[in-house]
């Protein structure tokens, strides 16, 4: 270990124990709270099994919302970032469709819901709005990445053909971008599930509602039905992508290492 | 085509002082080593590259990709890059099509509807190349050989009258490369072709070629005729074969 390491490791252990004086982040207190921990855990194993289809029915419809928003936020996302492709597109095109998406992607989605919620009401429609914007601004800004990075050399012989720049997109672009989109899409709805499960806090439905309001009546048995609810989910979710991942990308994958050359 | 042509790169010169006429129907050879500049005069063919001095000129027309025109010119000149440029996801059939691009309406192209006239076209090729069975593989699965057999099917599909390829069997073992060179001199002189071909194997070239242009650091050193055995030096009129490959041998060693 150099002195120099030993420095910049001294400096950051101060960083921390300024910024946790700062914001009152005090190990004693958490040690205090314990015993309080103990209580809600005690109350939550009092689940009560008779919540359960009411539970699944509300984590059906996050499921429902998240699809919603990650299916129409990715047909909306895609010829965004067709346009946010800095291979394909002029300065003056390209930034400032950049600098839209940015701008999606700065809202956490539970502020867009808070703002659909104002827009439209309390509900399920809110949620739906806030899955969509935010799958818009991720999945543009993955894509026009995955389109930034595709290899020039096909892009370069197709055009000395002298086709147009549809042609090259619909021929080239696409299926050369195309290999990472369906992974892109698994993850986005993964994630968007699990986003969804919150939006219930602002009002904006799915079954983030039901957990909310039973932990602000201190119902702990309820809300542990739900809240458990919501991890079986995501781990039944992450373990199907993990199986349409292997099926279909791990293989066009391992084709794209053998080059051309 | 017969055109006088000079070009430069705008600093260091790639090329410098270059003059090549190149008559319609030749199968003409470009050898060099790597670096000498070979693959830039090709890419100055196809209007990928303007020269920064001098003119170029193929049938009256300035290769330039901003140039209408020339566009126009592009949709027949087969064009291969040393790294094939295939699309390694869709099929070889895919691949192929892509040559009749130029020749679908937007709607056409864009819904991907090849009018069946074409598509027979692409099958006639296929099997001209000797990939017949193997439409449907994905590119990325076929061999190093099979992969350039796409590739100038795809620039045949294109029906075109200057066919480019940029050091199309050099990574290839001597039986494979033999194979592919005999499918272009085969389909050059059938379509009567402008094959303009860079190598860095001098004995291809002689092998195959009308002619052969021998280019070393940017300049033009030796411009030599085939006509059955006998090959002529243009520029000093030597008819030895021997001496001008010793000529070339030493000229590479240095």
């Amino acid at each position: 270990m150099t002195p120099k390491n030993n420095l910049v490791i001294g400096i950051i252990i101060a960083l921390v124990v300024v910024a946790s004086y700062n914001v009152d982040a005090n190990p004693i207190e958490f040690a205090e709270g314990l015993p309080n921990l103990a209580i809600v855990v005690e109350e939550m194993l009092l689940v009560e099994p008779k919540y359960i289809p009411t539970a699944l029915w509300a984590m059906l419809e996050t499921i429902q919302m998240a699809f919603i928003g990650t299916v129409v936020g990715t047909v909306i996302a895609l010829p965004l970032s067709m346009f946010a492709a800095r291979n394909l597109n002029s300065k003056y095109v390209y930034a400032p469709v950049r600098a839209l998406l940015a701008a999606i992607r700065t809202f956490p989605s539970i502020l867009w819901a808070i703002l659909f919620v104002i827009m439209v009401g309390l509900g399920t429609f809110a949620g739906v709005l806030a899955i969509v914007m935010y799958t818009i601004g991720f999945v543009a800004k993955l894509q026009y990445e995955a389109i930034e990075a595709i290899d020039p050399d096909p892009v370069d012989a197709v055009s000395s053909i002298g086709v147009s720049k549809w042609q090259l997109i619909r021929y080239v672009v696409i299926p050369e971008s195309a290999s990472h989109l369906l992974s892109q899409i698994l993850y986005m709805f993964e994630y968007n599930v699990r986003q969804t499960s919150i939006l219930g806090l602002v009002g904006a439905g799915g079954i983030g509602f039901y957990i909310i309001n039973y932990i602000k009546f201190f119902e702990y048995g309820k809300a542990a039905v739900f809240m458990l609810v919501v991890l079986a989910a995501v781990l039944f979710i992450d373990w199907v992508s993990v199986k349409i991942r292997d099926k279909y990308i791990v293989k066009s994958q391992h084709g794209m290492e053998v080059t051309t050359k | 085509m017969n055109d006088v042509w000079t070009s430069y790169d705008s600093k260091n010169f790639v090329l410098e002082g270059i003059s090549l006429s190149i008559d319609r129907g030749t199968n003409y050879a470009i050898v060099g080593q790597s670096g000498s500049g070979k693959s830039t005069l090709l890419k100055l063919m196809n209007g990928m590259m303007i020269p920064s001095k001098g003119t170029i000129k193929i049938d009256y027309v300035t290769p330039n990709m901003n140039n209408k025109k020339f566009k126009k010119m592009l949709h027949t000149i087969g064009y291969i890059p040393q790294s094939l440029g295939l699309i390694k996801n869709i099929t070889v059939l895919e691949n192929i099509l892509i040559g009749a691009l130029p020749r679908l309406n937007t709607i056409q192209s864009l819904l991907k509807r090849f009018p069946e006239h074409e598509i027979q076209e692409a099958k006639r090729i296929i099997s001209l190349v000797g990939l017949s069975g193997k439409e449907e593989r994905k590119a990325y699965m076929l061999s190093g050989g099979e992969k350039r057999r796409v590739a100038i099917a795809r620039a045949l599909m294109q029906k075109p009258t200057i066919l480019l390829a940029d050091e199309i069997v050099s990574e290839l073992d001597h039986v494979t490369a033999h194979e592919i060179m005999n499918l272009i001199a085969d389909a050059q002189k059938r379509m009567n072709l402008t094959a303009i071909m860079v190598h860095h194997d001098m004995q291809i070239a002689l092998e195959f070629a009308n002619r052969v242009a021998v280019i070393k650091e940017g300049h033009k050193i030796l411009e030599i005729g085939i006509e059955g055995d006998s090959i002529v030096d243009f520029q000093t009129g030597n008819i030895n074969t021997e001496e001008i490959m010793e000529m070339y041998a030493d000229d590479t060693k240095k």
